[in-house]
C-alpha cells in the first residue's frame, strides 16, 4: 500500500507528459538561433510558394527598365561603361566561353547544337512577349535590385529563381529520401539476400562520383525542371540509404523491436510502425542537409547549361550571366543571387544543427 | 595515527549540475568524510546517489561547463586544497599521487595504442624514466597484476585482451607510480562473477603490498565485506551512514542501510517476500517473513519440454570459408506449471540464446520444444502466431525494451489488438488500466511516455505488456539485472506474486546466483553453450556436483562473513 | 592479407558489371538513337543506316551490350564522335593537367583543414571556436560558382595578380603561372566544409572514456589532443580523404572550365555538351574503377591506423 501511495505522489508531482517530439520542439524553441533560422527558411518557402503560384516574380521575363540599370541604392556608383550594346555583351560572352574551351579541338557549329532550336524558340517567345507588352514604353529608371542585360527586373528574376531552386532542392531531396529510406529499410531490416542485392545496387551508384553521374544522366535526358529533379533524386539517394540501412540494422536488434516480434507484430508493423518513428528525426536532419546540397548542385548544373530549360530561370541560370556582366562592372545580378542563396543556405545549415541538437535521442 | 592528518579529507562538498533547461540539480548536498593513509574506504550507493560524482570531484575531472562546485567545499589531499590547485599541480598529482580505475576497461583504454605504450606513457610522464627502462617496468607491473605472458602482452592492443585482462592493465597503469590513493569506480561491474572475484582479490593484495589508501566505489554492498575497512553509504547526494565495516554490517544505524542489507536475496535464506526500502522507513520494526520452500515435485504438470536444443551462428571468413559458432549445444529441460526454472551462466554461456530461440527470435538449428504437446520450433509462422501469446519475454534493459515513441496505452493495447483480446478499444483500455494497477502503477500512467518512468517502473510496464496476453510461460532474460538492489527486490516480489496468482511458469535467466536461488525451483548451470548441471535449487546450491558450479558458487561475494553471526 | 585483396578484387566484378549495366541503360535505352546526333543536319536514310551499322545499333540489345562489354574489358572505347580521335588518346592527354591542379589542392587543403580543425577543437567553446565555426557556416553558404566568378574577376581581371586563364606545356610554368589562382579558389571552396567536418570528428573523439583515463593519468590537454585524440580522429579523416581521391581523376570540373585547364573535368563537360557518348562512357568506367581501387586502398590504410580493423 505504501508503495502505491509513493508512486501516486511521484505521479502528482510530475508535469503533463510530453512525447519525444514535443520535447524536441521545446528544445528547439529554447534555441533562439535555431528558431530564427526556422523562420527564415519558412519565409523562403512562402516566397517560393508565391513564385509557383504566380503571385510574385511572374513578370520576370518583361523588360521593365533599361538594360543594366543599377540598383536604386547604388544609382550613383554605376560603372562608366553602362552604354554597351547587346552585341558587345554577346561578344564578351562569346570570347569568354571560347577561351574556356581553348583546349577543345573543334567545337560544334551552331546548326549542330541540339539546343539551338530550343534557344531560338525561347528567344522568339521572349521577343513576342516583349513586342506584345507595351511596357517597353514605360521603362522604370530605378529598381531595387537593378536590371539585367535585357532590362529585366533582377528582383523578379531572383524571386522566380528562388522558386525554381527551392522546388528542385525540396522535391529532389524528398524523392531521394523516399528511395533511400525504402531501400535502406528493406536492406537493413531483412539483411541477407535482400541486403546483398541492394548493397550491390548501392555500390554501383557510389562507385561513380555524384557530379559525373549527374552529368551522365543529363547528357541523355532532355532539359527541364522535372528532369533535373529526377536526376538529382536518382543520384543522391545513396546517403540516405546508407544511413537508414545502418539505423534499421541497429534498431532491428533493439529490445523494443524484439518485444514487438514477441507479441506477434508483423514485419511491416515492426518496420514502419515501430522503427521508422524512431529514426524520423535523423531523416529530418538528412533532409535539410540534402536540400542544401541539391540547391548547390542545381546552381552548378544550370550554370553549365545542363539544368533547367532555357525558358525558366534559376539561381544557377542567373549566375551563368554573371561572368560576362561582371567584366563590364554589372555586379548586381550576381550579388542578388548570392545574397538570396547564402541567406537560405545559412539558415538551412543552422536549422540542421539546431534540429540535430534538439532531436538528439541521447538526451532522453 | 590516522587522527593526525588524514590522507584525504572531503569537507562539505556540494556539486551542482546545470541541466539543459537551465535548472540546477544538486548532485552532492554537502558531504564530508576522511580517508586515512593505508586504509580502504568503500563508498556504497545506488544509481543517482552521487558516488561517482564524488570520485570525479576528487580527481577534478568533472566537466567545467555544466558542473559547479559550491564555494565552501574543500577537498584536502595531504593538507593541500585540490579545489584551489592550479592545472599544472593537478596534473602532477593525477596518476602520481592519486590514480583512478574505471568501470568499463574496454572504453577506458585508448584502442589504437598498445597497452604497454599506455603504461609507459604514465611512467615517463611522472618518473622521468627513459623509454627502455619504462618498458621493463611496464612488463614487471603487468606481471604483478597477474597478466599472463606479460612480455608478449605488453605489445597487445586493448581489444586483443579479455575484459578481466583489460581491467588488470588499468590497474597496472594506476599503480605504476605508486600512488598514495587509488580510486576504483565500480571496477568489477562489467565483469563476470569469477573474474570479479579475482580482480577484488588483486586489489586487496596490492593495497596491502603497496600500502595505498583505496576509495572503492560500488553499488553492491556484498562486495564491500571482502576487504574494506570503512563503509560510507550514500543516497541522493547525502551520506546516510559512515562507520567501520563491522559496525555498519552488524549494527546499522540508518534505516536505508538496514534496508540495503536486507533487500538483496541471500544464499542462506529464502523469505516468502524480499524486504523493500519502505519496510524500513516505516515506524514499526521490520518483521522477517516466513521462509519459502521451493523445488519440483514428482507430480508437476510439464508446460514446456525442451529436447536437444541447438543453435549455431555462421559467419563468412576468408575467400570461401565459413566459421560456425555453436552458441547452444544440446540443451534439454522441462518447465513445470507454476514453477520457475533458473538458468545461470557467465557471459558467452548461451543462456540468453536459449531464451531467444524458444521465442523464435532466433531460428533453432536443431531440437524440439514441446509446448502443451506441440513442437513450437517446427510450426509454420502462421501456426506459431497463435502460440506467441502463450510464451512471452521480459528483457534486461528497461530503457530499450519499450518503444520510446509510444504512450503506455499504445504499448499495452498493441498486443491485445494483435491477438484479438477484448472486444473493442474501450474494453482493452479498461483491461490495460487494471493491469497497470496490478503491477503497481497508477491508471494515469496510460497517457505517459516511457521516458517519464524510472527503470523499475518501466520493467513493470514491460511485465504488464506480457500480462495483457495472459501467457503461460514468461521468459525473464536478466530482467532484474539492470535495476538497483532496492528496486530489484520490488520487481522480484511482483514476479513472485504474479506466479502465485496466475500460475505462471518462469524461465529465469540471470548471471546473479543469489537472485536465481531466491526465485527458482530448479536451476540449470550453463557454460559455453552446454548444460553442466541441472537440479532442484536447494540441492544444487547445497551440494554442487560439477567443478564449474562450485567455482561459480565460491565466487559469489559473501557480504560480510560474520553478518548476523 | 593477400587472400583479402583477392577477395575484394573478386567482389569488384559484380559492381563493375552494375556500372556497365547502368551506363548501357542510360546511353542505349534512355538516350535514344544517337545516330541522329552523329549524322547532324544533313542526314539521309542511307547515312543513318550506315552510322547505325557502324555503331552496332542495328543489332539486338544483348548483342549491343556484348560490344560494350568488350570495349570495357579491353579498355578500348573507340573514337570520339566529335573529334574523331581515339578516346584512349584523348583521356591520356587530359589526366596530366587534372592531376597538376587536383593533387596540390588536395594536399594543401588536407593539411590546412586538419591543423585548423585541431586547433579549433582544442579551444572548443571559446570565442575563437565560435568565430571560426560561424565563418565556416557563412562561407559554406556561398556557391562555389560565386567564389570562382568573383575571384577570377577581382584577382585576375581587376588586380592583374594572376593570369586570367591559360595553360602551357611545361609543368613548371603551369605550377608557377596558371595553377596558383585556381588552387587558391579551390581551397576557399573546400576549406570551410572540411574544417567543420574534421572539427566534429575531433570533438566526438574527445568525449570518449579513454580521454578521461588520459586526464586521470595527469597528461596535459595538449598531449591528449596531439597523441590520443589525433590518432583516433585520423580514422574518419582518412575515410573522407579516400572518398575524395577519385575526384583527382575527375579533376576540379568548375575550376578547369573557368581557367581553361585542359583536364578531365573540362573534357567531361565538353563531351556532355556535344553528346560525345564514347568519351562519357570511358571516363565513367575509368573513374568507377579508380573509386573501387581506392576503396580497397582505404581499407588497407585503416588496418595501419586502427589495430582493431581485421581484414577478412
Amino acid at each position: 500500500m505504501t508503495k502505491q501511495t509513493t508512486l501516486l505522489a511521484a505521479d502528482a508531482a510530475c508535469p503533463a507528459s510530453r512525447s519525444l517530439w514535443q520535447l524536441g520542439w521545446q528544445r528547439l524553441r529554447r534555441d533562439r538561433l535555431g528558431l530564427a533560422a526556422l523562420w527564415v527558411v519558412a519565409a523562403f518557402v512562402l516566397l517560393a510558394l508565391a513564385g509557383w503560384l504566380g503571385l510574385a516574380g511572374s513578370h520576370w521575363r518583361d523588360e521593365v527598365a533599361k538594360p543594366n540599370t543599377p540598383p536604386a541604392l547604388f544609382k550613383h556608383y554605376a560603372p562608366a561603361t553602362v552604354e554597351l550594346t547587346a552585341a558587345d555583351i554577346d561578344a564578351a560572352q562569346q570570347h569568354h566561353t571560347s577561351a574556356a574551351d581553348a583546349s577543345a579541338a573543334t567545337g560544334m557549329s551552331a546548326e549542330d547544337d541540339p539546343l539551338a532550336a530550343d534557344m531560338a524558340a525561347a528567344q522568339a517567345t521572349a521577343a513576342q512577349s516583349a513586342a506584345a507588352s507595351p511596357a517597353v514604353a514605360t521603362h522604370a529608371d530605378s529598381l531595387v535590385c537593378g536590371s539585367d542585360s535585357r532590362g529585366r527586373d533582377v528582383l523578379q528574376k531572383v524571386i522566380q529563381g528562388t522558386a525554381t531552386s527551392l522546388l528542385v532542392g525540396l522535391s529532389g531531396a524528398l524523392l531521394a529520401m523516399l528511395i533511400g529510406t525504402l531501400l535502406g529499410a528493406l536492406s537493413g531490416y531483412f539483411g541477407r539476400r535482400v541486403d546483398d542485392l541492394l548493397m550491390w545496387f548501392y555500390s554501383v551508384f557510389t562507385s561513380v562520383p555524384d557530379m559525373l553521374l549527374l552529368l551522365a544522366f543529363s547528357a541523355v535526358m532532355s532539359r527541364g525542371i522535372d528532369t533535373v529533379i529526377m536526376v538529382m533524386a536518382l543520384t543522391s539517394w545513396t546517403g540516405t540509404y546508407r544511413l537508414m540501412r545502418a539505423e534499421f540494422m541497429k534498431h532491428k536488434g533493439r529490445e523494443y523491436v524484439q518485444a514487438a516480434d514477441a507479441i506477434g507484430a508483423s514485419h511491416r508493423s515492426r518496420m514502419f510502425r515501430h522503427i521508422l518513428p524512431n529514426v524520423t528525426h535523423l531523416l529530418l536532419v538528412q533532409f535539410s542537409i540534402l536540400t542544401v546540397a541539391l540547391i548547390k548542385y542545381e546552381a552548378i548544373l544550370s550554370f553549365l547549361g545542363f539544368g533547367v530549360g532555357v525558358t525558366q530561370t534559376s539561381w544557377g541560370a542567373m549566375l551563368a550571366e554573371a561572368p560576362a556582366e561582371l567584366l563590364q562592372g554589372y555586379w548586381w545580378q550576381m550579388a542578388a543571387v548570392t545574397l538570396f542563396m547564402s541567406l537560405l543556405v545559412t539558415a538551412f545549415s543552422m536549422l540542421t544543427d539546431s534540429l540535430r541538437d534538439a532531436l538528439d535521442p541521447k538526451v532522453k | 595515527m590516522t587522527q593526525a592528518t588524514p590522507l584525504l579529507s572531503v569537507r562539505d562538498l556540494r556539486v551542482n549540475f546545470r541541466l539543459e533547461n537551465g535548472e540546477h540539480f544538486q548532485a552532492l548536498k554537502g558531504i564530508s568524510f576522511d580517508i586515512a593513509a593505508n586504509c580502504t574506504v568503500a563508498l556504497v550507493g545506488e544509481s543517482g546517489s552521487g558516488k561517482s560524482v564524488t570520485a570525479m570531484a576528487i580527481m577534478r575531472l568533472l566537466p567545467d561547463h555544466h558542473t559547479a562546485i559550491a564555494p565552501g567545499s574543500d577537498i584536502l589531499f595531504e593538507g593541500r586544497n585540490l579545489l584551489a590547485a592550479d592545472r599544472r599541480s593537478l596534473r602532477a598529482l593525477r596518476g602520481r599521487e592519486i590514480a583512478m580505475i574505471f568501470q568499463d576497461p574496454m572504453s577506458s583504454l585508448n584502442p589504437v595504442f598498445t597497452v604497454g605504450d599506455q603504461i609507459i606513457e604514465t611512467l615517463m610522464l611522472h618518473t622521468g624514466m627513459r623509454r627502455k627502462a619504462a618498458r621493463q617496468r611496464a612488463i614487471a607491473l603487468l606481471q604483478e597484476v597477474g597478466l599472463p605472458e606479460p612480455g608478449r602482452k605488453v605489445d597487445a592492443y586493448p581489444h586483443q585482451l579479455s575484459g578481466g585482462q583489460q581491467q588488470r592493465v588499468m590497474i597496472a597503469m594506476a599503480i605504476a607510480c605508486e600512488p598514495k590513493l587509488l580510486i576504483a569506480d565500480e571496477p568489477t561491474t562489467a565483469l563476470d562473477v569469477t573474474i570479479q572475484q579475482q580482480i577484488l582479490q588483486l586489489l586487496a593484495q596490492l593495497q596491502k603490498k603497496h600500502g595505498m589508501a583505496v576509495l572503492f566505489i560500488t553499488h553492491d554492498l556484498g562486495l564491500v565485506g571482502e576487504f574494506a575497512d570503512e563503509v560510507i553509504v550514500m543516497r541522493h547526494g547525502e551520506i546516510r551512514e559512515h562507520g567501520p565495516l563491522q559496525q555498519v554490517f552488524s549494527q546499522p544505524q540508518d534505516a536505508y542501510t538496514k534496508a540495503l542489507l536486507n533487500c538483496r536475496p541471500r544464499l542462506d535464506s529464502r523469505p516468502a517476500r524480499l524486504a523493500v526500502i519502505d519496510d524500513f522507513l516505516q515506524d514499526r520494526p521490520y518483521q522477517v517473513p516466513p521462509q519459502r520452500t521451493r523445488g519440483y515435485a514428482p507430480g508437476d504438470d510439464i508446460v514446456l519440454d525442451v529436447q536437444g536444443l541447438c543453435k549455431s551462428f555462421e559467419s563468412r571468413e576468408g575467400l570461401f570459408g565459413k566459421h560456425v559458432f555453436h552458441a547452444v549445444k544440446d540443451v534439454s529441460f522441462q518447465l513445470a506449471r507454476g514453477k520457475t526454472l533458473g538458468i545461470v551462466g557467465e557471459s558467452g554461456s548461451g543462456k540468453t540464446t536459449v531464451g531467444l530461440t524458444l521465442m523464435r527470435l532466433h531460428q533453432a538449428s536443431a531440437g524440439r520444444a514441446l509446448f502443451n504437446g506441440q513442437d513450437i520450433l517446427a510450426m509454420s509462422p502462421r501456426e506459431f502466431h497463435a502460440c506467441k501469446r502463450r510464451i512471452q519475454i521480459i528483457f534486461q534493459n528497461p530503457y530499450a525494451s519499450l518503444n520510446p515513441r509510444f504512450t503506455v496505452e499504445e504499448i499495452l493495447l498493441e498486443p491485445m489488438a494483435l491477438h484479438g483480446i477484448g472486444h473493442d478499444h474501450a474494453e482493452r483500455k479498461q483491461l490495460a488500466a487494471a493491469l497497470l494497477e496490478r503491477v503497481g502503477l497508477p491508471r494515469r500512467a496510460l497517457q505517459k511516455y516511457p521516458h517519464e518512468f524510472s527503470g523499475g517502473q518501466r520493467q513493470r510496464i514491460a511485465i504488464a505488456r506480457c500480462l495483457t496476453m495472459k501467457p503461460n510461460v514468461l521468459i525473464c532474460d536478466e530482467s532484474v539485472s539492470a535495476l538497483d538492489v532496492s528496486v530489484q527486490a520490488q520487481v522480484l516480489n511482483l514476479l513472485q506474486d504474479l506466479q502465485d496468482e496466475c500460475g505462471l511458469s518462469y524461465l529465469f535467466i540471470s548471471h546473479d546466483l543469489s537472485v536465481v536461488k531466491h526465485i527458482s525451483d530448479q536451476v540449470m548451470v550453463m557454460q559455453q553453450g552446454q548444460v553442466v548441471e541441472q537440479a532442484n535449487a536447494d540441492t544444487l546450491y547445497a551440494n554442487p556436483q560439477h567443478p564449474y558450479t562450485r567455482q561459480l558458487l565460491s565466487a559469489i561475494p559473501q557480504g560480510w562473513p560474520h553478518q548476523e553471526g | 592479407m593477400f587472400a583479402y585483396i583477392l577477395r575484394r578484387l573478386w567482389q569488384m566484378v559484380p559492381t563493375l558489371f552494375g556500372v556497365m549495366l547502368l551506363l548501357f541503360i542510360l546511353f542505349h535505352w534512355v538516350g535514344g538513337d544517337p545516330s541522329y546526333i552523329l549524322a547532324g543536319k544533313s542526314f539521309s536514310a542511307e547515312t543513318l543506316a550506315n552510322i547505325r551499322h557502324q555503331l552496332g545499333l542495328d543489332q539486338s540489345l544483348p548483342a549491343q551490350f556484348l560490344i560494350f562489354a568488350r570495349q570495357v574489358l579491353t579498355l578500348d572505347f573507340g573514337i570520339s564522335w566529335s573529334t574523331q580521335q581515339p578516346v584512349a588518346e584523348i583521356l591520356a592527354s587530359r589526366i596530366g593537367p587534372s592531376l597538376t591542379l587536383a593533387l596540390p589542392m588536395l594536399l594543401v587543403s588536407l593539411l590546412l583543414s586538419v591543423i585548423i580543425a585541431a586547433i579549433v577543437a582544442y579551444v572548443r567553446g571559446s570565442l575563437t571556436d565560435r568565430i571560426v565555426t560561424l565563418i565556416c557556416t557563412l562561407a559554406m553558404s556561398v556557391s562555389a560558382l560565386v567564389y570562382i566568378i568573383a575571384g577570377q574577376y577581382w584577382l585576375a581581371h581587376k588586380l592583374g595578380w594572376f593570369p586570367i586563364l591559360g595553360w602551357s606545356d611545361s609543368l613548371a610554368t603551369n605550377l608557377w603561372r596558371y595553377i596558383p589562382l585556381p588552387l587558391l579558389l579551390g581551397l576557399v571552396v573546400s576549406l570551410a566544409p572540411d574544417i567543420r567536418f574534421y572539427r566534429s570528428c575531433f570533438i566526438e573523439e574527445m568525449g570518449h572514456d579513454y580521454v578521461r583515463t588520459a586526464r586521470a593519468k595527469g597528461l596535459s590537454e595538449r598531449a591528449i589532443m596531439l597523441k590520443h585524440v589525433m590518432r583516433n580522429a585520423l580514422i574518419p579523416v582518412v575515410t573522407s580523404l579516400m572518398m575524395s581521391l577519385p575526384y583527382l581523376f575527375l579533376g576540379a570540373l568548375l575550376l578547369e572550365r573557368f581557367f581553361g585547364i585542359p583536364g578531365m573535368g573540362n573534357e567531361v563537360l565538353n563531351a556532355v555538351d556535344r553528346s560525345d557518348f564514347p568519351v562519357i562512357k570511358a571516363i565513367t568506367i575509368y573513374v568507377a574503377l579508380a573509386t573501387m581501387l581506392f576503396n580497397l586502398l582505404a581499407d588497407i590504410v585503416y588496418k595501419l591506423i586502427d589495430p582493431r580493423v581485421q581484414l577478412k
